[in-house]
């Protein structure tokens, strides 16, 4: 239902060219949910940005790709064709909830909004949706939370009235970038469980970005595995998970702490490379202790290594890891 | 939308590897000061701010006549070739006055800014260690103050006291006290909140450490900013109080004095205000240049390098 | 106190006043962030603190190194670790002071406190670098020129600088990706063999205790609802708090965590101003009855577990 072709974007700093994105490619299936882990600085939530036009530009800009929704090319809409689709056909959900609440705004206008742009709707109409959009994230007492404020609700509360505001129109496709880091682990289960029950109810598919190996085991049907802006390797979950084909990706699985009983941890060492600055080779070379000459050669691309499994490294690609 | 547009901003700003090959850190004093060097107008006005001083501190070497010296037969004169910016009705050389006059000027912007610094800074500080009670009974003081109208304040003053310039420092300066001390608390109350100011005092640091090594040196770059920004306004003071007839008295010169007697004149001599008043109006877009300059340089957000 | 102990902590309370008006300022109820801890830490051990925000793992943290004071209750150092309690922060970004340079964080404690001197404390600095496995020829370098982790190592080499007996860290490694973290704890965990350190580990994040320590305290609302060792809470968890909390972390294995048995909590944690009676945990409790709202648990040892939880219907 999505298919995003050689995505590209770009940030123009002072300091130089910063590569955030660089040349990523891949699919959303209609219903599945597609895991995008990274860590910070990877590039995961600079695409869901991408696709949504929500890229601050300057100085950032979208250099090259397509992306493809339902036969529209979202990263060639205009302005207002792309505020058409957002929030009606594709809907996002961010890590703070706070920032994205308007705070002198009741719940329920905030909740009501999208209606009244995307549709010709009463306003006892707009009234029932909104009490339907809470019940269906859990908040029961809607008629008395919806003259409420923001601040009146604690963080969890506040998630779940952004996923509300995020499914009223009941878009297609759902991006969430990382809307469980700021909660604590309890409140992060029952919004985990939301999405999930949400997800099936609806056939919806979901885009989850986060930093959390644990979260995607969970709830995806599909990993990708950023690094450096780029895709370095993808595959349905359980294959990612018991048969990782990239060396950044083993490494990931091996440093969490409860895939390990006592000992030392593995941990990668060294940094994340600085995109300001031309790579040569592969990015995941300087940490990779299976490095060889033929890393250091030219740009690697992501390819078939076993069937739907991806990977970037040109050793697996050549069967010599 | 926005915030989070900011917040990504943020994340993707180019991440600062360690330079491995230089042992030799860059504070981030040096960090503003290139920073600063590349701004062409806050260096610009750097420069003339520089000049400007070393002129009034020379002026009594420099000065082509005595700051009083008349000649009525002249009058006033238009620029020639022996008095550069004309004459006055006295027949006093305007560049001579309008150096002599700089040097009040500057001394008052410079002085009253001082004084204002040290009430503030200190002020702000202590509200803002202590915090609690001693910071509400402080801070609510300066509101009290803020209420006071205070150029009414300072004109009961020069009245009952006289003209005297130190007095105009000090009232000058206990206007302006205010803002930086609500500034430097506010910054304070911040930085109390860090970690590392925590970890200052659960390793046993003096007190009087604690203020010197970890606060003042944090709060230093909003304080130097807003001061660049005060001089012009004292001086604004001045030229106000002169204008009034409330500041310097004649025959010694300020700035805002040379221009309240030339607009008096303004039709038939008009180089007795416009002289005077461009000088004032360059050094107040200088200060104000590098003013913003400074903040600028001195925000550890803006992009290195 | 117990010849094993290097601290132990006796009914600890800390309460923070609520108060209206800033002049005169009216009492108008209390936080209870810690109310009522009694737990000791052994010579050499890991005890890992877990518990959500505001439980008052971090207040609790702060109260032993007496960045706050108690308001009631002992906390009482032997003899071998007086004077010895150090602090590692969570946020390595704001735990260093930015005007510093990584010597003079290093040597200022080292030379207020007396245990270097001018002639002796660039020694003493690079041998603290080297310890947490930084370059020594780092040490006029400013924090904002460091990485996240190596930031953490010079918050960690900090706290060494006075010798401590006993670590408290506070969440050290939550603000870090995960391949950082790993190195920090790899770096804590053999800081703990080489130097005989004693660490209090607070976390909300169980897979990291789990790894690190050899006991672990669950606190719930300035309570301590569960403690014992590492390996019989995470196989036999009795609270039912506990419960739902290991429930919660997100495992990456896409097997077991889709086949799991799951304990969701619903709602949100009380305010600690106002903190339910009874069992404090009992208005989100599937398993609380009239009674739990009624009786205070205490933390008491059930069959012939060595494990003490605070529930009465166990």
């Amino acid at each position: 239902m999505l298919t995003v072709e050689d995505l590209k974007t770009y940030f123009h700093t002072r300091a130089g060219i910063v590569r955030a994105v660089d040349g990523i490619s891949f699919e959303v299936k209609a219903g599945e949910t597609l895991g995008l882990v990274g860590e910070s600085g990877s590039g995961k939530s600079v695409s869901g940005y991408s696709l949504l036009g929500l890229i601050p530009t300057p100085p950032g800009k979208i250099e090259s790709g397509t992306a493809l929704f339902g036969g529209v090319d979202l990263l060639k809409c205009t302005a207002s064709e792309l505020q058409s689709i957002r929030g009606k056909r594709i809907g996002m959900i961010f890590q703070d909830p706070m920032t994205c609440l308007n705070p002198f705004v009741t719940i329920g206008q905030q909740l009501m909004e999208p209606l009244f742009i995307h549709e010709k709707i009463s306003v006892s109409n707009a009234r029932i949706a909104a009490l339907e959009a809470l019940r269906e994230v859990g908040i029961l007492d809607g008629d008395r939370r919806m003259a409420q404020y923001p601040h009146e609700f604690s963080g969890g509360m506040r998630q779940r009235i952004m996923i509300a505001i995020a499914l009223i129109l009941k878009p297609e496709l759902l991006i969430a970038d990382e809307p469980t880091t700021a909660l604590d682990v309890t409140m992060q289960a029952q919004i985990l469980d939301l999405i999930r029950r949400l997800q099936r109810e609806r056939g919806m598919a979901v885009i989850f970005v986060t930093h959390d190996l644990g979260i995607v085991a969970g709830l995806a049907d599909e990993v990708m595995v950023m690094y450096a802006g780029k895709i370095v390797e993808r595959a349905r979950t359980r294959e990612l998970f018991y048969a990782a084909r990239h060396p950044y990706t083993r490494g990931l699985l091996a440093s969490i702490p409860s895939n390990h009983s006592g000992g030392d941890l593995y941990n990668i060492p060294g940094l994340p490379p600085d995109l300001g600055k031309p790579l040569a080779g592969c990015a995941f070379g300087p940490r990779c202790s299976n490095k060889k000459d033929v890393c250091g050669m030219g740009q690697p691309t992501i390819k078939a290594v076993a069937p739907l499994h991806y990977s970037s490294c040109v050793r697996i690609q050549e069967g010599s890891l | 939308m926005q915030a989070q547009a900011k917040a990504l901003l943020q994340q993707i700003k180019p991440t600062r590897a360690p330079r491995y090959d230089e042992d030799h850190g860059t504070s981030l004093w040096a960090d503003a000061w290139l920073k600063l060097s590349r701004n062409r107008l806050a260096l610009l006005g750097l420069l003339t701010i520089t000049f400007m001083t070393v002129v009034a501190i020379l002026t009594p070497w420099l000065a082509p006549y005595s700051y009083d010296a008349q000649d009525l037969n002249l009058g006033a004169l238009p620029p020639s070739g022996a008095h550069w910016l004309g004459t006055d009705t006295l027949g006093r050389d305007l560049l001579t006055r309008i150096m002599y006059g700089g040097r009040v000027s500057l001394m008052v912007g410079f002085l009253a800014t001082a004084v204002s610094l040290i009430i503030g800074v200190l002020w702000g500080t202590i509200a803002g260690y202590f915090g609690g009670r001693i910071d509400a009974l402080m801070m609510r003081t300066v509101d009290v103050l803020y209420a006071l109208p205070f150029m009414i304040f300072v004109i009961l003053l020069m009245v009952v006291f006289g003209r005297n310039l130190v007095l105009l420092f000090l009232a000058i300066g206990a206007v302006e006290w205010l803002t930086m001390a609500r500034i430097v608390r506010g910054q304070v109350t911040g930085l109390m909140k860090m970690e590392f100011i925590e970890a200052a005092i659960s390793m046993g640091i003096p007190r009087s450490r604690i203020i010197l090594r970890h606060l003042i040196p944090n709060v230093l770059g909003p304080v130097i900013v807003y001061t660049t920004l005060t001089i012009p306004q004292v001086m604004l003071l001045e030229a106000f109080l002169s204008f009034l007839g409330l500041g310097v008295q004649p025959p010694m010169s300020s700035w805002g004095l040379l221009m309240s007697t030339g607009v008096e004149s303004m039709e038939e001599f008009p180089w007795l205000m416009i002289f005077p008043g461009l000088v004032l109006a360059l050094t107040l877009f200088s200060l104000n240049f590098l003013g913003d300059g400074l903040r600028d340089a001195l925000d550890p957000k803006s992009a290195k390098e | 106190m117990k010849p094993e102990n290097l601290l132990e902590l006796q009914d600890v309370r800390t309460h923070f006043p609520l108060t209206k008006g800033t002049l005169f300022p009216r009492l108008t109820g209390h936080v209870k962030a810690v109310d009522g801890v009694t737990l000791d830490l052994k010579r050499g051990e890991v005890l890992g603190l877990v518990g959500e925000s505001g439980c008052g793992k971090s207040t609790l943290g702060r109260t032993i190194i007496k960045l706050i004071r108690a308001t009631s209750g002992q906390i009482s150092l032997s003899h071998e670790a007086q004077g010895g309690v150090q602090m590692i922060f969570q946020d390595p970004y704001s735990s260093l002071n930015p005007r510093m340079t990584v010597f003079d964080t290093l040597a200022e404690p080292m030379l207020v406190n007396g245990f270097a001197t001018r002639a002796t404390v660039a020694v003493k600095v690079a041998e603290l670098m080297h310890t947490v496995g930084l370059a020594p020829r780092f040490m006029r370098k400013y924090p904002h020129e460091f990485s996240g982790g190596q930031r953490q190592r010079i918050a960690i080499a900090r706290a060494l600088a006075l010798k401590p007996r006993i670590l408290i860290a506070d969440e050290p490694v939550s603000a870090l990706d995960v391949s950082i973290q790993a190195q920090i704890l790899n770096l804590l965990a053999s800081l703990r063999k080489r130097l005989g350190l004693s660490i209090i580990f607070i976390s909300h994040d169980l897979s990291v205790i789990r790894h690190l320590s050899d006991r672990v305290a669950v606190m719930y609302l300035g309570k301590i609802v569960e403690l014992g060792s590492t390996a019989e809470i995470f196989a036999k968890p009795q609270h039912p708090y506990t419960r739902a909390l290991l429930s919660a972390i997100p495992l990456p294995d896409p097997d077991l965590e889709r086949n799991r048995e799951r304990v969701i909590l619903a709602g949100d944690a009380p305010s600690p101003i106002n903190p339910p009676s009874g069992c404090a945990f009992h208005p989100r409790c599937a398993y609380a009855t009239f009674q739990c709202s009624q009786r205070q648990p205490v933390l008491a040892r059930q069959g012939t577990s060595e494990t003490r939880v605070a529930c009465i219907n166990l």
